[in-house]
């Protein structure tokens, strides 16, 4: 593959290497070349989209933790006598803490900004499109849950305003949306007026 | 959980904490179970392979040379497992899995379509091979680096990029027809 990958050239790397370019696992020289080729190339910036697409799509997962540790402590517990306490602990945050979303996060405001389509100021809450048109897998909406809005809560609201988490959590703990731009203003709406949400606003002209 | 924290637990491990093994257990288990269920697509298969991975861990840790990230470490013993399991259970099951959603939108269409889309994605991924699901799983849903995957799954980088390459083609190609303005 090496000698194939170096002949057909910078196209067939960026092709190659993009999704690890989405999930932000390149190292620096690669990211370079990447974004190199993605400033110039529709081609693999629609693929891009498509990459980050199906990364929210894979996203989902839901665990019986419990019963499974339970299960495993019955193996082991026979081989070590009893100074263990069992510990009590809610339901993790699956959707938002793990590490491909992180990542897609950072490579998300990195494509953004090397694209011109928007500065991520990320301490305040309105949000302004200062450059050319956003990608097209760009946020639409920034939003920010109440502190005591559990994950089923969460879930619950992205899915009554169809909108899709694509970045985030943020310093100031806001997570950058996607909703489709035919529900664009209604979800908006649906997140406005959820008790859940803190704060909900546009980011790009669109939708403003 | 970083990997400083996990090198800790795995340190307390070896000492036979139980009370930091079960901290491992609960971090690893959600994406060990991610993981093999892709790669198996047995439920009970999948909680075979975790029990087993972690009763390595548990017996094993002080074997752990820090010389990879633990996270590595248990995925490859993970992935070595599963791969021995379904050796013995070479035949999939059908895709019994169901998305239970229950949808309150009154845009039932969206949310059809949504599902559709998911069931279609996960019906593309049951056609891959095992060592693909992995490759796609490792990248998309764990975040990991392509050296890194080389490393769990025990093979050169180039030819984890071409797992990736070919299984990214052939689940665009099983969505082209009905799901093509997705992509």
């Amino acid at each position: 593959m090496p000698e194939s990958l170096s002949a057909s050239g910078a196209h067939d790397e960026a092709e190659e290497l993009l999704p690890w370019y989405a999930t932000g696992q390149l190292d620096a020289a690669e990211r370079v070349r990447v974004e190199a080729h993605l400033s110039s190339c529709a081609d693999c910036r629609r693929q891009l989209t498509s990459e980050r697409r199906l990364i929210q799509e894979f996203r989902d997962l839901a665990p019986e933790v419990d019963a499974g540790w339970d299960r495993l402590r019955r193996r082991i517990e026979p081989q070590r006598p009893g100074r263990y306490r069992p510990r009590l602990r809610g339901r993790a945050w699956n959707v938002v803490r793990h590490p491909a979303i992180t990542a897609l996060a950072a490579a998300q405001v990195g494509f953004l900004v090397l694209t011109g389509g928007l500065l991520l100021s990320l301490s305040r809450p309105d949000y302004h499109a200062l450059g050319s048109t956003p990608a097209s897998s760009s946020a639409d909406v920034i939003v920010i849950f109440r502190a005591d809005a559990t994950e089923e809560d969460v879930r619950a609201t992205l899915r009554a305003a169809n909108a899709s988490i694509v970045g985030g959590p943020t310093e100031a703990d806001a997570y950058l949306l996607q909703i489709p731009r035919q529900q664009r203003k209604q979800g908006l709406a649906r997140l406005r007026a959820d008790d859940e949400v803190q704060m909900a606003e546009p980011i790009d002209e669109a939708s403003r | 959980m970083g990997a400083q924290n996990d090198k800790e637990l795995l340190a307390r491990v070896s000492a036979r904490d139980l009370q930091a093994f079960e901290r491992l257990y609960r971090s690893f288990q959600p994406r060990l179970v991610r993981f093999l269920t892709n790669i198996l697509q047995r439920p009970q298969l999948v909680e075979e392979v975790i029990d087993d991975t972690m009763m390595v861990v548990w017996q094993s840790a002080d074997k752990f040379r820090g010389s990879s990230k633990p996270s590595t470490w248990i995925f490859s013993i993970a992935y070595r497992k599963a791969l021995k399991a379904r050796a013995r259970w070479p035949d999939p099951l059908p895709d019994d899995e169901t998305d239970m959603q229950v949808s309150t939108d009154p845009e039932p269409d969206e949310q059809l379509q949504h599902q559709r889309l998911r069931d279609a994605l996960r019906e593309a991924m049951t056609h891959l091979s095992p060592e693909h699901r992995a490759v796609v799983d490792l990248t998309y849903f764990h975040g990991m680096g392509y050296r890194e995957i080389a490393d769990i799954v025990d093979c050169p980088v180039d030819t984890v990029k071409t797992r990736m390459f070919h299984a990214r083609r052939r689940l665009k190609q099983a969505l082209a027809g009905n799901f093509a303005d997705w992509l």
